[in-house]
């Protein structure tokens, strides 16, 4: 090839590059939503003066360019490929580990922090007259933390749970003992691409509820165990880019039809909705499955008006859980203190609660702002 | 506007092409100017009009100082007063905090702040215009009438805001005349590429390793791993500025311009001093030919010759940041240079092997001041690096070192001019067909790690 040839094919390799991109982002119609992202897109903002001279208007562009660059979503697969290329073994925070699970490695906060957070349980332990039991729920970074690349920076949750443990007298369940039993037993605790526990971890997590709330637990085999889906991409998926990994699938154990109602207070009125949402399996977030996803308060009524009544101050693994722990109360309360703005301690004293559990995951309990409002 | 975005790959710089190839010649240097102010005025819109303001009061001083050349003292006069315009803008918008924190912490008054938002490219383009009355004054270059080509030349986007510093000297005739090619367009792309892909693969690829070390405390950093992180820095930080200098260069030539190099390999030296000659070179030739030799340089003595040193390298040192620890990363540099102007050159210069080792050694070193926000964070460091820290090495240490080694070792190679040399050493041919698709792949890889730079899940991620 003479060298001019090579010249101009050089020149054409870039100036095409720059040019066929520069086409498709005219010819690719803007999306709203992304999927992938769980989030509305940045639409083509609206010129002003007022907002170019505040600096708004060219940031909101730049990220205008930058949501609706063509091919998105495969970019971002693209570049997870080209980092594990490149050796290292995680992307946006996510590792990719052994049979193809994703995990996100657990910080733990520092001991001001936690102790802070502990002490919002027991201000509100102090004010309650029933019992309150605090349940810490260790994640996939510690059970399965040994399928991380090795080194990898990883906090130990048995740890900080044994630290909440010696600095306070609050009861606490022990859910780790019957997750590492169930993990030694077989079977998968926590999905491989969600944060969540599945709802077999849920049932381990409910054997370690049981054994501080003085319930007896059904045996796993008396359960009906039912796949409702198979593909269920979760947060840590979507959070990666490692999007080659298979999906998981939902599992439901607790039948729908053994005689409870749900009652989602989103509003002041509530409204009764089934125990599973079938719609949520043919959406992205598909663990709104169960109980319907968060909501501020809502209310599980059994059969059985002679049982007592639980208030559970929550996070979102609850939702997998609570089903199994329907036979055992006449009346489940959940709060989320995300969204809920009242007092716990009055909702407890207005609803009759017989039992207060406060039910996070260590990371939750660790990072969400929400904990300090059990104390209010 | 920066140029590893994707608004600025896909967006100006497609358009900003095109433009310039379809117009006449004549109108390439009013184009440039606008799209230029256009490219400056894109973080913050106001700073337009002290970047006009800067071109203007340098403008006219030039003109000035060519109408009354034959007035010396006139022509100093204004020569001065445009060199203190410039320098006030300097002074004012990168240094004034700097000052007034200090003036309360010394004396416990307490003005307050300005918090200016820094204009982007300050210290570049102030070097260039402030230094072209001079050259006008000094009978180095000749004056340019038209406020066009000398706004064009002075907001050029390619090296506004991260240099190289050029020069009007150097460039003015090719504000005039100058060439465009396929073969310069092509080797402007190559250049191009090869920034980018400098800034974005490498430098971005180790700088989050230098991160997890900087964000330690002291007391949790290993010998081992501080090293590692100086290391990454020290990497980082070349392979950022010698690639946007790249780009700068590429664009140039796209445009038809020349630019001087600006890097030259500066980790293979033997000496601080030949450090000195590859690192940056645009910076310190202007201090050279504008602060060291106009103090009298080494012709007044041993004593002044020091004093020089010492003063030039304050002021380079202040010149990286408005931080007390930038000065004292010049006058560290200042204290080896004058070490190897009194003795140490010479011996180096019979032990070379030791010399690449020293030069690294105080490069590196150098770099943690640099780059820390203060002394004692930087004395921390330095305590961990020579082993007064918490061990030697840790299984954290490992991981990162694991995970990075690919990219640790591509990027030292890359600090040398080995890769260079191999690939002249091809048949041109293969060559030729290897450089289109090496750029694509480039450009590939490139898109997909700025496009996941933005990426922004939202997550109930722990809920």
């Amino acid at each position: 090839m003479k060298r001019e040839t090579a010249e101009k094919i050089t020149l054409l390799a870039f100036a095409g590059y720059l040019l066929v991109f520069f086409l498709l982002q005219f010819i690719i119609k803007d999306r709203e939503f992304s999927a992938r992202e769980n989030r509305y897109l940045q639409m083509l903002p609206e010129f002003s003066f007022e907002s170019l001279f505040k600096g708004s208007y060219t940031g909101d562009f730049e990220d205008y360019c930058a949501d609706q660059f063509p091919f998105r979503d495969q970019w971002i697969t693209l570049n997870a490929r080209y980092e594990l290329l490149s050796g290292k073994k995680q992307t946006n925070g996510i590792y990719l580990c052994e049979g193809e699970r994703l995990i996100k490695p657990f910080t733990a906060p520092d001991e001001n922090e936690l102790e802070r957070r502990v002490q919002a349980v027991e201000l509100l332990r102090e004010k309650l007259r029933v019992p309150l039991t605090l349940a810490l729920i260790p994640d996939g970074a510690e059970l399965y933390g040994e399928q991380l690349p090795e080194g990898a920076p990883n906090d130990s949750q048995g740890a900080l749970i044994e630290q909440v443990r010696a600095s306070t007298d609050i009861p606490m369940a022990d859910l780790l003992t019957p997750l590492r039993e169930g993990k030694a037993a077989g079977g998968c605790l926590f999905y491989r691409t969600d944060h969540h526990w599945t709802t077999l971890g849920a049932y381990y997590g409910y054997q370690g509820l049981s054994r501080s709330l003085g319930l007896t637990p059904r045996s796993l085999d008396s359960y009906n165990r039912l796949t409702v889906a198979g593909d269920f991409y979760g947060t840590a998926y979507s959070a990666s880019g490692y999007t080659w990994v298979a999906p998981d699938s939902i599992e439901r154990f607790v039948d729908p039809d053994e005689a409870a109602t749900l009652t989602r207070y989103d509003s002041a009125e509530g409204t009764e909705v089934p125990l599973y949402r079938e719609e949520s399996l043919q959406s992205k977030d598909k663990y709104t499955y169960f109980l319907g996803g968060n909501s501020p308060r809502s209310v599980l009524r059994g059969t059985d008006d002679s049982l007592p009544r639980l208030l559970i101050l929550r996070d979102s693994y609850c939702d997998a859980l609570a089903p199994f722990l329907l036979e055992h109360y006449s009346e489940i309360h959940l709060l989320d203190m995300r969204y809920y703005l009242g007092s716990p301690e009055e909702y407890a004293r207005e609803n009759n609660i017989d039992q207060v559990l406060v039910l996070y995951s260590v990371a939750n309990f660790c990072e969400q702002n929400s904990v300090f409002a059990l104390a209010e | 506007m920066v140029f590893s975005t994707l608004v600025f790959l896909f967006l100006y710089l497609p358009i900003v092409l095109l433009l310039y190839y379809l117009l006449p010649f004549r109108y390439r240097n009013l184009f440039l100017f606008l799209a230029s102010l256009f490219f400056y005025g894109w973080g913050e819109p106001v700073y337009i009009l002290l970047m006009l303001l800067t071109i203007t009061v340098n403008y006219a001083s030039g003109l000035l100082v060519d109408k009354y050349r034959d007035n010396d003292r006139l022509a100093r006069c204004i020569v001065a007063a445009s060199t203190v315009v410039s320098l006030g803008f300097l002074l004012y918008f990168k240094y004034a905090d700097l000052l007034i924190g200090s003036c309360n912490s010394i004396l416990g008054t307490s003005f307050p702040l300005l918090r200016l938002a820094l204009p982007v490219g300050i210290s570049f383009y102030t070097f260039q215009t402030m230094t072209y009355p001079i050259d006008i004054y000094r009978g180095d270059a000749t004056v340019q009438r038209s406020y066009v080509s000398f706004g064009a030349y002075v907001a050029l986007f390619p090296q506004l805001i991260a240099g190289p510093i050029v020069c009007y000297k150097d460039i003015d005739a090719q504000l005039n005349v100058r060439e465009h090619s396929v073969g310069k367009f092509s080797a402007g792309a190559e250049r191009f590429v090869t920034g980018l892909a400098k800034k974005v693969l490498l430098a971005n690829g180790i700088g989050s390793l230098w991160d997890s070390y900087a964000a330690m405390s002291p007391s949790s950093l290993s010998a081992g791993g501080a090293w590692l992180g100086a290391v990454a820095f020290s990497l980082q930080i070349y392979f950022d500025f010698s690639g946007y200098s790249d780009m700068a260069i590429g664009m140039g030539k796209m445009l038809g311009f020349e630019f001087l190099e600006n890097f030259n390999y500066p980790y293979i030296s033997a000496s601080v001093t030949e450090f000195w000659r590859r690192w940056h070179i645009s910076l310190g030739s202007w201090f050279r030919d504008y602060v060291y030799i106009p103090l009298g340089g080494n012709r007044r003595g041993l004593p002044r010759q020091l004093l020089n040193l010492l003063i030039v390298w304050s002021l380079t040192g202040l010149w990286h940041g408005a931080n007390w620890t930038f000065l004292l990363w010049g006058l560290y540099f200042a204290a080896f240079l004058i070490m190897e102007k009194l003795f140490l050159l010479q011996w180096l210069e019979k032990h070379r092997g030791i010399g690449h080792i020293y030069a690294l050694l105080v490069a590196v070193c150098g770099w943690v001041i640099f780059q820390l926000d203060s002394v004692g964070e930087a004395v921390g460091y330095y305590r961990a690096m020579f082993g007064l820290g918490s061990a030697r090495w840790g299984a954290g240490d490992l991981f990162l070192l694991r995970s990075y080694l690919p990219i640790l070792l591509v990027a030292l190679l890359g600090a040398t001019p080995l890769p260079k040399k191999l690939w002249q050493r091809l048949p041109e041919r293969l060559r030729g067909v290897l450089t289109p698709l090496l750029i694509l792949l480039g450009l590939t890889v490139c898109t997909a790690k700025l496009t996941n730079d933005t990426y922004n899940p939202f997550l109930y991620f722990r809920f």
